[in-house]
């Protein structure tokens, strides 16, 4: 679906992406792993759009692509970001969090606020979550909160949605419910990539993973038998 | 003992304290909070004064409230993202002196004044906002330079003196004084307030706008990163303000039928102090214009209150200190202002 060629990226003198290439399916977790620095991040950030890379090339669906804002990620190519901090507007409803940016809207310029609220509901069914849409963000707990902003994934139909470290905000009690998410998205027919330094959870629900090491891809891995034990040892 | 640990759960007395809190004064940011202020002002005003709870006297607070509450409408914008605008005293005055000169000394229509005032209202406000967003200077310092600025400015249109009708020979009556006459029995400031706060308000509930301005507030990041361009809503919040602090001008102009350079000394901080009384915190996110507008009303209240009772007029300070002490009291937990 998505397919990454040879894409450098440097700051300075530092190639914090240094030649990556990478294919993503549909239906697939992936696994990003790799020590701080080893370029996870920076990678992320030009799949969304929030660095452009120096060269290299990108295809979609068959297509070349220049994925050159936050925006042309999410509406065009279906690339949604759910970060570590989750950016939701914690003052705002569950539903105004989920519409947000994206209201649906009723004689021009105007919010078709019921519809929002409606859909909102249906998503959270969806999600199997004791919340209601008209609930302030500020009020959930982290688990929710990370439902909210997979529900963002599931309503707009994102294909490609990059978590980043989802798990670690979040109790001991409610990661499991966590990675079920990760499910339910691969189950809608998601590509799902996951970076995380919990590597018992990249191991729970990946499908590949991917190892980063100063800027490249070290290796592939295809999650078969594998340990946390060898995570760390390709890792470093 | 507060009945909740830092990371565990709310103990049960503590849960039941918070639903009654609710109960009575709706969620943070809720219109129930800032009527409970205005029912507890309106009592206590006309236990103090019993000239206080007429028909008439309520149409009289109605309508010399009804600069501040179209002043505070448009500060609740700028307080909604976060920031602030003191300097909206000055640019009230500015734009009243200068639709005053425009007219009666320059001899425009009324129609060429208003709009002239109006858009220089939108342009100041405009123009704070490049200063926020793209030279990154605090609002605070900002809008402190609008407010000695226009302060100046106003003071240059007639040599610091007032302008009147009668500063011209044969006499210019203002072209806009109907806006201070009345709809049948119901003054045409009062309705053009309620306008304003209804106006606010439909944009703050029912459009995305409304929805940007408080995730701009609440986090500027998560609005982003979903591509709200925050930098275009600070420039158009600015302009609210300005827009609102000149039509406010413009009222107040017809209906002293004159304007002085330092008319609306004070107004700034009135202005904010509605606001916070509305449920609007400083750090923003989250309340209403119509919560802000009753917020200014309090204030309105209390200015008229020592009118009738006979009190100096300084003791308004005294008053208005202790309310936004309290206001401050009940939106605490937000930061400082950016």
């Amino acid at each position: 679906m998505l397919s990454v060629r040879d894409v450098v990226k440097a700051f300075g003198p530092v190639r914090a992406v240094d030649g990556v290439s990478l294919d993503l399916f549909p239906r697939e977790v992936v696994g990003i792993i790799g020590d701080n620095g080893a370029g996870k991040s920076t990678f992320l950030s030009l799949l969304v759009g929030f660095h452009r890379p120096d060269s290299g090339s990108m295809v979609f669906r068959g297509r070349p692509v220049a994925i050159t804002s936050p925006r042309i990620a999410r509406n065009e190519l279906g690339v949604e970001m759910i970060y570590q901090n989750l950016e939701l507007s914690p003052d705002l409803t569950v539903w105004e969090n989920l519409f947000l940016g994206e209201e649906i809207k009723r004689i021009g310029i105007f919010s078709d606020r019921r519809r929002m609220r409606n859909r909102a509901a249906e998503i959270l069914r969806e999600l199997n979550l004791k919340i209601g849409p008209l609930d302030i963000v500020s009020t959930l707990s982290g688990g929710e909160k990370q439902a909210v902003a997979i529900g963002r994934a599931i309503l707009f139909e994102r294909d490609v949605v990059i978590m980043d470290e989802p798990t670690a905000a979040v109790s001991v009690q409610k990661v499991e419910d966590v990675l079920g998410l990760v499910r339910r998205l691969k189950a809608h027919g998601k590509t799902v990539l996951l970076v995380s330094h919990r590597l018992e959870d990249v191991l729970s629900v990946a499908d590949r993973i991917v190892v980063f090491y100063h800027g490249t891809i070290r290796k592939t891995l295809r999650n078969e038998g594998l340990g946390v034990s060898d995570l760390v040892h390709e890792m470093f | 003992m507060s009945g909740k640990s830092a990371k565990g759960p709310r103990t049960p007395d503590a849960e039941r304290r918070r639903a009654y809190r609710r109960l009575l004064l709706g969620n943070p940011g809720a219109v129930r909070r800032p009527l409970l202020f205005l029912a507890l002002a309106i009592i206590v005003a006309s236990i103090v004064s019993p000239s206080f709870f007429t028909v008439r006297n309520a149409v009289a607070v109605l309508t010399s409230s009804s600069f501040l509450i179209v002043v505070a409408a448009g500060e609740a914008f700028v307080v909604l993202v976060g920031m602030i605008d003191l300097g909206v005293e000055s640019v009230f005055a500015a734009c009243g002196m200068f639709a005053a000169w425009l007219y009666v000394i320059q001899r425009q229509s009324t129609g060429v004044t208003v709009l002239l005032t109006l858009l220089l209202g939108i342009a100041i406000g405009l123009v704070a906002g490049l200063l926020v967003t793209r030279a990154r200077i605090p609002s605070f310092i900002v809008t402190l330079g609008t407010y000695w600025g226009f302060r100046g400015l106003a003071l240059l249109f007639n040599g610091g003196n007032y302008i009147s009708p009668n500063a011209v020979s044969p006499i210019r009556p203002f072209g806009f004084s109907g806006i201070a006459g009345n709809l049948g029995a119901i003054p045409i400031l009062i309705v053009v307030m309620v306008g304003v706060v209804a106006v606010g308000q439909v944009v703050m509930t029912f459009t995305p706008f409304g929805t940007w301005v408080k995730a701009t507030g609440s986090s500027e990041e998560a609005a982003r990163a979903v591509g709200i361009r925050t930098f275009v809503i600070k420039m158009a919040v600015f302009s609210c303000s300005g827009v609102a602090a000149a039509l406010g001008g413009l009222m107040i102009t017809a209906w002293q039928d004159s304007i002085y350079p330092l008319t609306g000394q004070g107004y700034s901080l009135e202005a904010i102090a509605g606001v916070i009384l509305g449920g609007i915190p400083f750090s923003g996110g989250r309340g209403s214009i119509v919560g802000a507008a009753i917020g200014a009303l309090v204030i309105g209240v209390i200015n008229d209150v020592i009118v009738l009772v006979g009190l100096p007029a300084l003791y308004e300070y005294i008053f208005v200190a202790v309310i936004l002490v309290l206001a401050g009291l009940q939106t605490r937990g937000g930061s400082f202002v950016k």
